[in-house]
């Protein structure tokens, strides 16, 4: 509070410098945010209006029949919901494969707990793009492509080191009394697990599906080199099909582009303060 | 209490979901692509052993130099452009309150939630030479705004650029939770001993943020190794291998020049290479205790 206090003395003395750091500020925001405006202003005009020299135009008549088109022709509703169902099967998996791997290896006792947990941390080390070329190979061999776990898989293995990272540190913090307590009742490993430390690691927890949400929603390149039917394509294949389908009408490609990046904007915009404190803890821990 | 805590069955089992995932999906790949590293298989028929043919020859190819310097010229700009700015922008964001804050927070970070996809193809129409957001802009400062900034000579450049926009939020917003994290009490302690914002800020401010830094940096430089999908979608590494990176590169060899075995090769250096980095940047930065 004191360091508010003082801040606001000094503005309050140079008038000057506050209106400074706020043209700043401001210069930032628009460079971040002009290009979407742009995009969004685009959206609903009509191609032929788009050459002039004007940054933004005014259009002679908003075209949201634009949105209409997009969303029919670019399967925005089909592969928004199969994004939704990978994703949230991806989460689901990371936080159960994480809890009961940082449990085994930072609580019970066995040989190659450490070496276990140092494998799965490597994967942090290893970039995806590497797996691509081995993975569709193999995919291909056990008729995998073009299948829900040909996407699932590998979302969740890349998503499960940082994911183990983090839940290992939290549950660090969780005192052992508790446990030993349920032991000598006679509470079994699983029950423990799930009903008591599970709870206690809620918040640390919505950091890692955050994390995992975040890494695999927009991810495409793993998409198109395993899929190649639409049975399981997800959101970022509308806008990947329609530059092809229509190259020359662009205002419709504005439209589609505005379309798939909606449901995560609006997503962020409800969670934004935990996505914010989920991608700073995610790296500084991570 | 260790009877139940070292029972093999409940252990294997808490265990094998995850290990079974990581090895299917990422160790057995990797072997696979060290063997195939070794052969000269098109992707199609019939393949021979090679030896180390495919290592000789990616040592003498310019692509791949060509994504190396790309790589370092993306770290450098993220480290000398990105970050700088970054946390210009977090310490002034620290001073402002309430709703303000909030506001450019978000705006700042709202590239980052938007799929690469989507960004790519938007800076490609921002980059287009005839209707493009960019060369609109040159004209209405007087200039002549008809460059292809996607063509030669400039590619780079713009790929850098978009590169540098889309990830500014979300290093904005790791050095903006280290400013945070900064007890108040050092700043009033300054300031009643005089110290003036500039002062403040480079004796107080940068030092203890040192950590920050350090973790950002890392990210940056792996981030910049990793680099795929937004030139995959802008260039394809064109023209030429101008803006070429690794993990496009063994894409484009296995898929389109279908040398699926020299693209295993390329596969193979690209871990080592970011094995190595991540190994070399925990001996500059060691990882302090509280970080």
């Amino acid at each position: 509070m004191s360091k508010k206090t003082k801040v606001e003395d000094n503005n309050k003395k140079n008038p000057l410098g506050k209106i400074a750091l706020w043209i700043v500020l401001l210069t930032f925001a628009v460079i971040q945010i002009f290009p979407l405006v742009w995009l969004l202003d685009f959206s609903v005009a009509s191609s032929n209006e788009m050459f002039t020299n004007g940054l933004l135009i005014w259009p002679e008549t908003f075209r949201f029949d634009n949105y209409v088109n997009a969303f029919q022709n670019g399967h925005v509703g089909t592969y928004l919901i199969h994004s939704l169902v990978i994703n949230v099967l991806a989460v689901v998996c990371v936080l159960l494969f994480s809890v009961m791997m940082a449990f085994a290896c930072s609580r019970m006792h066995w040989k190659l707990s450490k070496a276990v947990l140092g494998m799965i941390m490597l994967g942090m080390m290893i970039p995806i793009h590497a797996t691509l070329l081995p993975n569709y190979v193999i995919y291909d061999r056990l008729h995998l492509t073009d299948t829900l776990f040909a996407l699932l898989i590998p979302y969740v293995a890349f998503s499960l080191p940082q994911g183990l990272f983090l839940t290992v540190g939290f549950m660090s913090s969780i005192p052992r009394e508790i446990e030993e307590a349920a032991v000598i009742d006679g509470c079994g490993v699983f029950r423990i697990v799930f009903t008591i430390i599970t709870p206690m690691l809620k918040s640390s927890l919505v950091t890692v599906s955050i994390m995992t949400f975040l890494n695999n929603w927009n991810e495409f390149m793993m998409a198109s080199t395993y899929l190649s039917s639409p049975k399981w394509k997800t959101l970022p294949f509308s806008v990947l099909e329609f530059t092809g389908l229509y190259s020359s009408n662009y205002a419709v490609q504005f439209a589609v582009m505005a379309l798939s990046a909606a449901p995560m904007i609006i997503i962020y915009i409800i969670l934004n303060k935990q996505i914010t404190k989920g991608v700073a803890m995610g790296a500084v821990k991570g | 209490m260790h009877k139940t805590y070292s029972n093999k069955a409940v252990i294997t089992t808490l265990v094998l979901p995850g290990v079974l995932t990581f090895v299917f999906a990422i160790l057995a790949p990797i072997c696979l692509s060290v063997y195939y590293g070794f052969t000269d298989y098109s992707g199609l028929g019939a393949y021979q052993f090679v030896g180390i043919d495919n290592y000789k020859e990616l040592f003498k190819d310019s692509g791949f130099w060509l994504s190396v310097r790309n790589s370092l010229l993306l770290a450098a700009g993220f480290i000398c452009i990105q970050h700088p700015l970054a946390i210009l922008t977090a310490v002034i964001l620290d001073r402002m309150q309430g709703k303000a804050e909030g506001f450019f927070r978000c705006v700042y970070f709202l590239p980052n939630v938007i799929s690469v996809a989507v960004i790519a193809y938007l800076w490609k129409f921002i980059y287009d030479p005839n209707f493009g957001l960019l060369n609109n802009i040159i004209k209405m400062f007087g200039g002549e705004g008809t460059t292809n900034w996607l063509g030669t000579g400039t590619a780079i450049w713009s790929v850098l650029i978009v590169l540098v926009w889309h990830g500014f939020g979300w290093g904005m917003l790791i050095y903006y939770t280290g400013i945070k994290n900064i007890d108040p009490v050092l700043y009033e302690a300054a300031s009643i001993d005089g110290a003036d914002n500039k002062q403040i800020f480079f004796r107080i401010t940068l030092p203890l943020m040192k950590p920050v830094i350090q973790i950002n940096v890392t990210l940056a430089i792996i981030s910049a190794l990793k680099q795929m999908e937004t030139v995959y979608l802008l260039t394809n590494g064109g023209p030429g291998n101008e803006t070429q990176f690794l993990a496009n590169y063994l894409y484009k060899q296995a898929f389109q020049s279908f040398r699926y075995g020299y693209g295993n090769a390329i596969s193979v250096i690209f871990v080592l290479i970011c094995i190595c980095a991540t190994g070399l940047l925990n001996i500059v930065f060691p990882k302090e205790k509280e970080a």
